[in-house]
């Protein structure tokens, strides 16, 4: 043999070895990432899908789950009524949480990035909710709620209407529930905003103004477009939360009056840990995760900047 | 940028070593997490999960515990305490991650599905025979399942109709109803209104809770001759003509007016209720908020339904001590469950000092009664110990939780006019057949 396709078959080996190497290094500084992932997300996942298959009440050992199949997911799609009211609770709730949150979210955002006095103040006061617990600012706005000692009440007293029910009325709970867990999350979603309405040019905005353009249009062709990405963001992350609801709707009404806002992770929670029905609740949790994983794509692909 | 090199040996090295490092170190902290005794070594230590955890109750009971460690140098009493929605949990978690107490403290709601997974020890004969001697009878049934009684019963709670005396004078309201024919008459007129606004009303039905709704309507239900399931536990009998009337007679309070779904039992402790059916355990709110104190409030038996030959009857449910039946230290648990409920010196029981006297409950044991009488004896509390007589155990069934919730919704869908009592309590019957021929596969 020649000694040139020697070498040549020598440097192609070493360059081999080097890309083989430099792969190597990579999966090196992502596996410690993955095991924690593989552990402590997928694992848990595979676990849960298993468990889902058969009936379990946790006092009993794992390995003598009785295997009952696809019988837990037959049962919620097609027998549970509860569980049907509750997916469209949820619905219902993320639908009003991101809608409002997201709305106002912007709308403060837009009235603090402008040369307001004590903007700085304001945007702090605007976020306290937010960094606030959320069980504390449960039990806050269940007191002001109650139908008769609460504030709320007591200023409508003063303005000389009827007093409401709100969390003890089948029809105000959900809208109650909705417009606290709004205060709590509105400033969070403002700083968002704030820092996609900070990265929008001026130029821009000066140049619309010099070919005659009103805020309004300024708005439509200039902030909402290049807001895109924010807003997108915005709503997904609010939609995952929003599907997932539990402590507010846990103390602020446990689910009730009736099941008017039992939600489906609080239902979940009850089958779970009161009821001792691991395998049904597991099943929840798998169905929650297709919706979720559904909506999310769906939002993605509706909102996502064309190229 | 410099090229990465890195030996298939150096990698390998590298990963051996963070690989045994983080083993280690996941093993030594395994370790300190986890009781590590050696056989042998010092007294042996006794876990007691309780949901007893504010720090009052602490100050009653932990004494007892070290007083039991003082006469008995080779054991040590570790308490763990929850919170009482976390109980259940604890118990299911702790077990699942092999860290299990030996004693538990729990609802005797759960006995089915305890004794159904097989987590109870089997308590001695001679701890079995010291129960039925030593408790009433209704109590010996609240703490059975399956013919077999699985522990000491503690503190015990029954219902009975509460009136605020004020409230009830300012009616005109001699003294509370007896009958359900005197509660529609007599709740409607201690009911208020101020400029169209109702600021009192006669009667609250206690909302939001599944004991709050289900255990007043089923002393109602057992006052009017119904029954809540049948002796073989093969369908639930609630929605059957007695127990729709005992919805009836609570939808037409709200239908009167007597009955406002917006009123709490905040409100009764303010001073804006006339009357309600609770439990023995709300003594301590009342004592602290309601206006006139304790002295105005009247206990008087639960109104029966005398067109049905209905006799007064209450419920009653308990709570006890039991043995995880995974524990290694079995024969030392049941002898200091036994020691904690067994009179001393002719008197009380530690346990029966630690509910009178930290939990202000009603003892479970007979002579525990006796010997606190005095206490026991005040206006509020001796009509609770007196009831206790002829009260009737909560009905242990299987699924007997998920049961109670499922009813407790379907009651309130009537109270708020979403369903009929009939509608309402066959729906809550059909979903609870159910549940129990799941529990009897």
């Amino acid at each position: 043999m020649t000694p040139a396709p020697i070498i040549l078959q020598t440097l192609i080996r070493a360059r081999r070895r080097r890309l083989g190497a430099r792969a190597l290094a990579g999966y090196a500084f992502v596996a410690p990432s993955l095991l924690f992932l593989l552990i402590f997300a997928l694992g848990p996942l595979l676990f849960t899908f298993y468990v889902s298959l058969h009936e379990w009440n946790m006092l009993t050992p794992v390995t003598a789950m009785p295997f009952r199949g696809l019988e837990n997911y037959r049962y919620l799609l097609f027998e549970d009524p509860l569980f049907r009211q509750t997916f469209l609770n949820t619905l219902a709730f993320a639908l009003g949480n991101v809608t409002l949150s997201t709305v106002f979210g912007l709308g403060v955002a837009l009235l603090l990035n402008t040369r307001v006095a004590g903007r700085t103040i304001w945007r702090a006061i605007y976020f306290l909710p937010y960094v606030t617990s959320s069980v504390a600012v449960a039990i806050v706005w269940a007191n002001l709620y109650h139908p008769s000692y609460g504030l709320l009440n007591g200023l409508l007293e003063l303005l000389q209407q009827p007093p409401q029910r709100f969390l003890a009325s089948l029809e105000q709970a959900m809208p109650s529930v909705i417009a606290v867990a709004v205060w709590h999350s509105v400033g969070y979603y403002m700083v968002l905003f704030l820092a996609g309405l900070q990265s929008i040019p001026a130029e821009l905005y000066e140049a619309a103004r010099v070919d005659g353009a009103d805020p309004w249009r300024s708005f439509w062709l200039i902030t909402l477009p290049l807001l895109r990405p924010t807003l997108l963001f915005v709503i997904v992350i609010n939609t995952l939360a929003s599907l997932q609801v539990f402590d507010l709707v846990f103390i602020l009404t446990n689910g009730g009056p009736v099941n008017a806002t039992t939600t489906l992770v609080l239902h979940m929670y009850r089958t779970a840990f009161e009821f001792t029905r691991m395998g049904r609740a597991t099943a929840m949790a798998m169905l929650l995760f297709v919706v979720v994983f559904a909506i999310t794509l769906i939002q993605l692909h509706l909102l996502r900047e064309r190229e | 940028m410099a090229r990465l090199m890195v030996s298939r040996r150096r990698f390998l090295r590298s990963a051996a070593l963070t690989g045994g490092l983080l083993a280690g170190g996941a093993l030594t902290s395994a370790c300190q997490a986890l009781p590590f005794r050696l056989p042998g070594a010092g007294p042996t230590r006794l876990t007691v999960l309780t949901h007893w955890g504010s720090q009052p109750l602490k100050d009653v009971l932990e004494p007892l515990f070290r007083e039991y460690e003082k006469q008995n140098p080779n054991v040590q009493i570790e308490h763990q305490t929850v919170e009482f929605g976390e109980l259940l949990k604890r118990i299911t978690t702790g077990r699942l991650g092999g860290v299990a107490p030996d004693i538990y403290h729990f609802y005797n709601l759960w006995l089915p599905e305890f004794v159904g997974s097989d987590i109870l020890h089997t308590p001695p004969t001679e701890v079995v025979t010291e129960i039925r001697q030593g408790y009433s009878p209704s109590t010996v049934e609240g703490v059975t399942y399956r013919g077999q009684v699985w522990g000491f019963p503690t503190e015990v709670n029954t219902y009975l109709l509460i009136s605020n005396k004020q409230l009830l004078k300012e009616a005109g309201i001699e003294k509370p109803p007896a009958t359900w024919d005197e509660l529609r008459a007599l709740a409607p007129k201690a009911t208020r209104k101020e400029g169209g606004k109702v600021v009192q009303i006669g009667f609250l039905l206690i909302k939001g809770w599944d004991s709050g709704v289900v255990h007043p309507w089923t002393a109602l239900l057992w006052s009017n001759n119904g029954e809540y399931v049948a002796k073989d536990y093969s369908r639930v009998l609630f929605n059957e003509p007695p127990g729709i009337e005992t919805l009836e007679l609570e939808l037409d309070l709200i239908k009167s007016g007597a009955a406002d779904l917006g009123f709490t039992m905040d409100d009764f402790v303010a001073g804006k209720v006339a009357m309600t059916i609770m439990a023995n355990w709300w003594g301590a709110a009342l004592r602290k908020g309601l206006p006139g104190g304790i002295d105005n409030v009247l206990v008087t038996p639960i109104p029966a339904n005398a067109a049905r030959g209905g006799r007064s009857t209450t419920l009653q449910y308990n709570w006890l001590w039991g043995v995880d039946k995974s524990s290694q230290n079995r024969d030392l648990a049941w002898k200091f469950i036994t020691w904690l409920n067994t009179p001393r010196d002719g008197g009380s029981s530690p346990m029966g000092i630690f509910l009178t006297t930290g939990l202000n409950a009603i003892p479970a044991r007979t002579s525990d009664q006796q010997a606190h009488a005095a206490r026991l004896g005040d206006s509020f509390v001796k009509p609770f110990v007196e009831s206790l007589r002829s009260s009737r155990t909560e009905p242990i069934i299987p699924g007997a939780q998920e049961i109670k919730t499922v009813l407790q919704k379907q009651i309130e869908a009537a109270w708020f006019g979403q369903k009929s009592a009939r509608e309402a309590l066959d729906t809550a019957a059909q979903e609870a057949n159910r549940i129990l021929a799941e529990k009897r596969r």
